[in-house]
């Protein structure tokens, strides 16, 4: 299986819309790595033009050091799975599966046995018969996934598989999806908007935003380490919080006057630099509710959401509306006004170029 | 969910109200048989004045009581002029067939490539290929006619071919350009990641999708084909002369020969009515049901 490399890789299709911009990303051999970001943010371009469905504009793509970019996309050895399934419709599930061995030329009995292999598998044995008009949109990813895999490809490509269906089958197939890929130890990019599968199904994820990479590691580094605003935004539900803060100091800041406790490390770097508007980031979970005294951040409670064992409430303050999780058991009712105070390990302070000034080595 | 099922009923409901002021059960039934016998009675005149006798045809009132004869079937077919319209018949088969197989592979082939790809001035190419049919045929026959003898090829089978191949083309280009332009993208890609070079994905993906467009212009190329009569008419004489021509030479020299006319009438229809009935059974819609989404 190759490790796959991009190399300053961009793309601008012919009516100049510019997709990805000088992209460098390496996919290690047998690893799954999401690409996550929002629709546009340039992550389908990339894997179709790793697939060779699309032209590359700019830079390289190699597999294992050599270039794939320049080779049609039947000599690429990739499988693909499509967000609307994209199965035949003339051809029955059997017949899907079989097509890239077909292409192959491969004798008939291999086909055959090939093809009941991977319907075992994917538990669709029953369906091989059926015409995808009769197959439910569960069924018919089931299928599409089998007629990637079959022929074993070097690299497999999903282009947000699992977008059209519905929530729980959403959770069945990706872990399918992850135990397959992890048997067969195939290089896997996973497309996906949705943070929450990619969380459950990588083992890296490269967070993109109009049309740049913006951080690639595991999604607890993407947690804990943002690097820049957007990434701290994207990733983690409910979203963090960002509220504008002053300094009152070299190494000390607050926000609307009140006088925010920050870490060591942050005082830190804000003796090193000169910006004076900083955005103070956090997540819901670290914010506390408490009695509104004046030297807290005292706010409204305008919206209660009771999520089971948490409730998420939307707090109304002068600096801003900001999201808060509170346990359920001592949620403030609505209209009541309450002071929040700030975790100091969970702050995130972000530059005026978005930056985080959470990393230590500062280079991003 | 509900709101759009109520509107759905309601939409129904409000529809089939004015329905009822149409007619019901056997008068329904009675009046859109009328009309079919409206419609069908000069295809019924015909095979019956080919079964009739001599006295029979010009027996008035109308001999509606007759005994069929295959005799004057017999006469037509085989003996007419010296010369049998089984010739006639196998010349428009050989023509129509030629030219309808070459329009359909052909412009199936340019359809998909305009629906596919981008090339420079395609938008004018295709409407380059559209107005081809705008000018009347007749408008050509004097040029054609004498190219067509330059190459020596009048009174042969090939002129027709490539003259009816060439105005059935641009028909059979712009609709199926419609019909490959509605195969979602993806079921293409899908099968380039398969391995599939774009002939193959033409041939094994592309085309039976279209199926039920490759049908409709393969009839309508085939009914032009078979029914043509200006160029036959200038262009052959006797070797490569269809049925059209065959029939049109009925009405000179020894009068009408109404009995022997009306049967290589009915002849020269059957053949386009089999061939559409058994193609019909493809013109299905949604094919491309159930590939995405």
């Amino acid at each position: 299986m190759p490790r796959i490399e991009f190399k300053g890789f961009s793309k601008t299709y012919p009516d100049g819309t510019r997709a990805v911009t000088d992209l460098n990303l390496v996919v290690e051999d047998g690893e799954l790595l999401c690409l996550l970001g929002p629709s546009g943010c340039g992550k389908s371009s990339t894997i179709r033009a790793l697939a060779g469905l699309d032209t590359v504009s700019d830079g390289v793509i190699l597999a294992d050091n050599n270039r794939i970019d320049h080779l049609p996309p039947q000599a690429r050895d990739c499988a693909m799975v499509f967000e609307n399934y994209a199965l035949y419709p003339h051809l029955t599930a059997f017949e899907n599966i079989a097509m890239p061995l077909r292409a192959r030329r491969l004798p008939t009995p291999e086909i055959k046995q090939r093809v009941t292999k991977i319907a075992r598998i994917l538990r669709i044995e029953a369906l091989l018969g059926r015409r995808p008009s009769r197959l439910s949109g569960g069924e018919k990813q089931r299928v599409g996934i089998g007629r990637a895999l079959v022929r074993e490809p070097a690299m497999f490509l999903m282009d947000e598989p699992l977008g059209h269906l519905e929530a729980y089958l959403r959770v069945e197939l990706r872990a399918e999806i992850r135990r397959l890929q992890e048997r067969l130890g195939i290089t896997t990019i996973y497309v996906t908007h949705d943070q929450e599968e990619a969380a459950a199904i990588a083992d890296r994820i490269a967070v993109m935003s109009a049309g740049r990479l913006q951080q690639v590691g595991s999604f607890l580094d993407l947690f804990d380490h943002p690097i820049n605003r957007f990434v701290a935004e994207f990733v983690g539900e409910p979203p963090m919080v960002f509220l504008p803060v002053e300094r009152t100091g070299t190494d000390s800041i607050a926000i609307r006057g009140i006088q925010i406790q920050v870490s060591e490390r942050h005082r830190t770097a804000l003796r090193a630099m000169k910006d004076s508007e900083l955005i103070l980031g956090v997540r819901p979970n670290d914010i506390c509710v408490g009695a509104p005294v004046p030297e807290r951040l005292n706010g409204e409670v305008t919206l209660v959401q009771p999520q089971g064992d948490h409730a998420i409430l939307v707090v109304s303050t002068p600096a801003g509306q900001t999201t808060v999780v509170a346990p359920l058991d001592r949620r403030p009712d609505p209209g009541t006004t309450v002071g929040l105070t700030f975790a100091c390990e969970g702050l995130h302070l972000f530059d005026s170029t978005a930056r985080s000034l959470n990393r230590e080595d500062g280079d991003g | 969910m509900s709101i759009a099922l109520i509107r759905k009923k309601g939409l129904k409901a409000g529809l089939s109200h004015p329905a009822s002021a149409w007619p019901t059960g056997a008068l329904r039934y009675l009046i859109a048989a009328s009309f079919t016998g409206f419609c069908l009675f000069p295809f019924y005149v015909i095979v019956t004045t080919a079964l009739k006798t001599e006295t029979a045809i010009f027996a008035w009132p109308p001999a509606w009581n007759f005994k069929p004869t295959l005799q004057t079937f017999y006469n037509a077919l085989f003996v007419f002029g010296g010369r049998s319209a089984v010739s006639y018949l196998i010349n428009s088969v050989i023509i129509s067939g030629v030219s309808t197989f070459l329009a359909v592979v052909l412009g199936a082939m340019a359809a998909y490539g305009f629906a596919r790809f981008f090339f420079a001035g395609k938008r004018h190419l295709a409407f380059w290929i559209l107005s081809t049919r705008f000018a009347p045929p007749v408008a050509f026959i004097v040029p054609i006619y004498l190219m067509v003898q330059k190459v020596g090829l009048l009174d042969s089978h090939i002129a027709l071919i490539i003259i009816y191949t060439a105005m059935n083309l641009s028909l059979v280009i712009w609709i199926l350009r419609g019909f490959f332009a509605e195969i979602p993208i993806e079921i293409e890609e899908a099968a380039l990641v398969d391995g599939y070079s774009r002939l193959q994905i033409f041939w094994r993906v592309a085309v039976p999708l279209v199926r039920p467009g490759i049908v409709s212009t393969a009839i309508l190329s085939a009914v032009f084909s078979w029914n043509e009569f200006l160029y036959a008419t200038v262009l052959t004489q006797s070797r490569a002369a269809t049925l059209p021509v065959y029939l049109a030479g009925f009405s000179n020299s020894m009068g009408l020969a109404w009995g022997e006319y009306m049967a290589v009438g009915t002849i020269a229809v059957l053949p386009i009515l089999c061939f559409t009935f058994a193609l019909q059974k493809h013109l299905v819609r949604g094919l491309t049901f159930g590939a995405v989404k």
